[in-house]
């Protein structure tokens, strides 16, 4: 008999224990936004709305304890281990070890995680079946009209964001504004990657808009800016220009999608 | 009976435990993305283990190329001028470099997953007479967007099916480390033939 | 009976020839000798001789004059940073800036050095930031090549070929937000053999700023936009805050110096009528160039421009450096002092009963 209890305690201690486990592993809410066009920021001669099928996306941004999971479960992406040319010396600076956030950043693990590269990024992403988004979808899913806002429009608290400075401690995840597609944080809280980020051919120059360099130019035609007066837009379109893979920067961060089907 | 429930007991218990964990490696993760593998240097970039294909329909990584220096150009075949122009510019640097020696790959990747494929690959490979120095490579969407960002070229693709490009010629050493990059058509050839030179 | 035929000229005439010849070849050579700038361009050395740091300051100091006479290796390091700081008495600001203040560095180079220049981004800036310097011949004045995201560096070199002062700022897009940040300063580029000496030198900067809040409203300000594109700016200022170099913070001087003054206009929108208020510019090299006009009541200073100035302080005063767009200097902070201590000199002025 008190085999038979010693057994079952210790089974439901187990059970209860990886039950406990599961939760903090469970599965990040994704929301569905629904198709759209979206009309790009530096436009060709030929330019048209680009068409963006439905999709689903992270409610959220990826947390410091979530991609804490990825790392303990991929040794090769750990900060000690991982290769430069993947991540550079930046890569979970803020953390307290390889696989340790850290006692005292305890507020933040539930914050966006930021220190990490495109690379990092996207074998995240990798790892949990999903995507890093397109522009294209990044931008549509952004330009979701927000919920309960108290800024004249979405540009003015994006500026207002951009022209703060970082805080000190990162607020969590759904801190900000929600948008009509249930989703959080779009802006106003880190940068976010996206899958193709490594895409304007516009020179570096941001004056230099009047004619690209034809010879750097297959798709034909000067490339120019819809709305220059867009400076949130412009802005965030100038920071993904100057971005390379390996960067890791302390307020950029991303979030993954997943096709419908 | 005893046994029974023992049995039991240990299947819940089982049942119970970390299949998350499982769940979690659904996705693949390239094993040697991150870490040094064998012999490749740890800043080389045929860390890179995706496979692509080639002109001759060949499955290959990009660590075959290792033991030579590497000249890389990203491309695709229905470019009307830019990409011809690379192209061209690579083939004079092979020129010059081939009195001193024929032990140089050239490469020349596609953006265009969806048409350059390995047949239409060979018709350009042999419209432009690229000799058997010359591997042109197709590779899936996603391989070819980490490649791209790996050798910071900057490329995307428009209503059309056509892609805007950078233009950049990449010379990687015999690990596959980049050593040294020239952006723009008709660039000076001067500094990437002596980057070659020096690999040699 | 004057006619010296030809054919005799050189026999008969052996000393006259010799004049003739010799005053000729003088008057060749003579004419060959080039002047002023043309002299810089053909005959600038390009043999280094040797590396130097650059002496960076801040507003309102000045590095010290270069001493050396050959073109040296310069190293500069810049690095950009965003700040909140004070901009008037109640209202704070989002600066984004060279080295952590507006203006940012002043940088004194030789014509003739090579300078070696990398642009670090601090790792806690939001922005990604570049620098576009007036003095640079290349693409974007060297944009391009240093588009640097937040914890980055770049880096290029080039040749200061002409003299003179000329605005550097950050050519990020969209330029006119960062410049209407704070993101800019001068470089010297001083002449083959220095600029004659003066007693003192100093480093100004104006600029036009743009909030939502009014003047001197209370708390942190945002930039806006609005304002900016109407070009009806809350705030003119030099150096970045309202009396910053006023009262305590006034430029000094004595009586019997020449003072001369470095002065930028940062922009991003209005251009400065400069005018000492009590005194006048016996020298003022036009728009930051070679060509020196003297005796100017009022000098304008384009946007994304500078000139240098001199005075010689000849009595005791306080010296109002003024926008004279004067609503600027009055309601909108465009006022500098320079005070002038020494003994009263009543035959230059006085107070009568």
């Amino acid at each position: 008999m008190k085999y038979f209890l010693s057994i079952l305690i210790a089974t439901v201690f187990f059970c209860a224990a990886n039950a406990q486990k599961k939760a903090v592993l469970s599965e990040k809410k994704m929301v569905t936004v629904s198709s759209g066009n979206y009309k790009p920021f530096f436009v060709t001669k030929n330019n048209r709305p680009i068409y963006v099928a439905a999709f689903k996306m992270d409610e959220s941004a990826v947390t410091n304890a979530e991609f804490l999971q990825f790392v303990k479960a991929n040794p090769q992406w750990r900060r000690s281990k991982v290769n430069r040319i993947f991540a550079d010396t930046n890569y979970l600076r803020h953390w307290k070890s390889d696989v340790e956030i850290g006692e005292s950043n305890k507020k933040i693990y539930n914050s966006p995680v930021v220190n990490v590269s495109w690379f990092a990024a996207e074998a995240y992403c990798k790892w949990k079946n999903k995507k890093l988004p397109t522009i294209a979808q990044w931008e549509l899913a952004a330009n979701g009209a927000p919920k309960n806002f108290k800024y004249k429009s979405l540009t003015d608290f994006i500026l207002d964001w951009y022209t703060k400075p970082n805080p000190r401690i990162l607020p969590n995840v759904k801190s900000t504004y929600q948008n009509q597609y249930g989703l959080y944080d779009m802006n106003g809280l880190i940068w976010e990657w996206t899958f193709n980020f490594n895409s304007f051919i516009a020179s570096r120059d941001s004056r230099d808009k009047s004619e690209a360099d034809f010879k750097n130019f297959c798709a034909g035609g000067a490339i120019n800016v819809v709305d220059k007066t867009d400076y949130a837009t412009y802005l965030r379109f100038g920071y993904r220009a100057s971005l390379k893979g390996n960067y890791c920067i302390s307020s950029l961060g991303f979030r993954c999608v997943k096709d419908l089907k | 009976m005893k046994v029974l429930l023992f049995v039991f007991f240990v299947a819940v218990a089982f049942g119970c435990s970390d299949s998350n964990s499982k769940s979690a490696f659904v996705g693949e993760v390239p094993k040697s993305a991150a870490a040094p593998v064998g012999t490749i240097s740890s800043e080389s970039i045929y860390q890179l283990p995706d496979t692509f294909e080639t002109q001759d329909n060949k499955k290959i990584v990009l660590s075959s190329f290792a033991g030579k220096p590497t000249v890389v150009g990203m491309i695709f075949t229905h470019c009307p001028y830019a990409c011809p122009r690379l192209t061209a510019d690579i083939k004079g640097i092979e020129d010059k470099i081939k009195s001193k020696s024929e032990d140089v790959n050239y490469l020349l990747i596609s953006f265009d997953s969806e048409r350059d494929l390995p047949n239409q690959l060979k018709k350009f490979s042999n419209d432009h007479a690229l000799d058997e120095n010359w591997t042109l490579l197709h590779g899936d969407e996603n391989t070819i967007r980490i490649l791209s960002v790996l050798l910071n070229v900057q490329f995307q693709k428009d209503a059309e099916g056509n892609f805007s490009h950078s233009n950049i010629i990449s010379v990687l050493d015999k690990n596959g480390v980049l050593v040294f990059q020239k952006e723009g058509i008709d660039a000076d050839p001067a500094e990437t033939i002596s980057a070659i030179k020096q690999l040699l | 009976m004057l006619q010296i035929s030809r054919k005799n000229f050189y026999l008969e005439s052996p000393v006259l020839f010799a004049i003739l010849l010799i005053s000729s070849v003088l008057f060749f050579f003579s004419c060959k000798t080039n002047s002023g700038n043309s002299m810089a361009e053909n005959n600038i050395d390009t043999v280094l001789t040797g590396t130097v740091n650059a002496e960076l300051t801040f507003a309102p100091n000045v590095p010290k004059p270069l001493t050396y006479t050959s073109p040296k290796k310069v190293i500069v390091q810049l690095e950009t940073i965003e700040k909140v700081m004070p901009i008037s008495d109640s209202s704070e600001y989002t600066f984004w800036t060279f080295g952590g203040h507006v203006p940012g560095d002043f940088i004194r180079v030789r014509q003739g050095d090579l300078v070696d220049f990398t642009l670090k981004n601090a790792p806690e800036s939001k922005m990604t930031h570049s620098i576009d310097l007036h003095a640079v011949i290349g693409p974007g004045g060297g944009a391009d090549a240093t588009s640097t995201a937040p914890g980055q560096s770049t880096h290029f070199q080039f040749r200061a070929l002409h003299p003179g002062l000329y605005v550097y700022h950050c050519a990020t897009g969209p330029v006119p937000l960062h410049i209407a940040n704070g993101m800019y300063g001068l470089i010297l580029v001083e002449p083959q053999g220095g600029l004659p000496k003066v007693d003192r030198e100093y480093y100004l900067m104006q600029g036009d700023f743009y909030t939502k809040g009014k003047y001197d409203a209370p708390g942190l300000q945002d930039f806006d936009e609005t304002k900016a594109l109407a070009e009806n700016p809350d705030y003119v200022l030099f150096n970045g805050r309202v009396r910053s170099t006023t009262g305590p913070h006034a430029l000094q001087a004595k009586v019997g110096e020449t003072v001369r003054l470095y002065v930028g206009n940062g922009g991003p929108n209005l251009i400065s009528s400069f005018h000492p208020i009590g005194q006048l510019f016996t020298k003022v090299y036009m728009e930051g160039g070679t060509e020196i006009n003297t005796d100017v009541q009022t000098t304008l200073i384009p946007s994304g421009g500078a000139t240098i100035v001199e005075m010689k302080m000849q009595v005791p005063e306080v010296i109002n450096l003024v926008d004279h767009s004067i609503f600027r200097a009055f309601n909108k902070g465009a006022i500098a002092q320079i005070k002038v201590t020494g003994p009263e000199n009543p035959s230059i002025f006085q107070k009568l009963k």
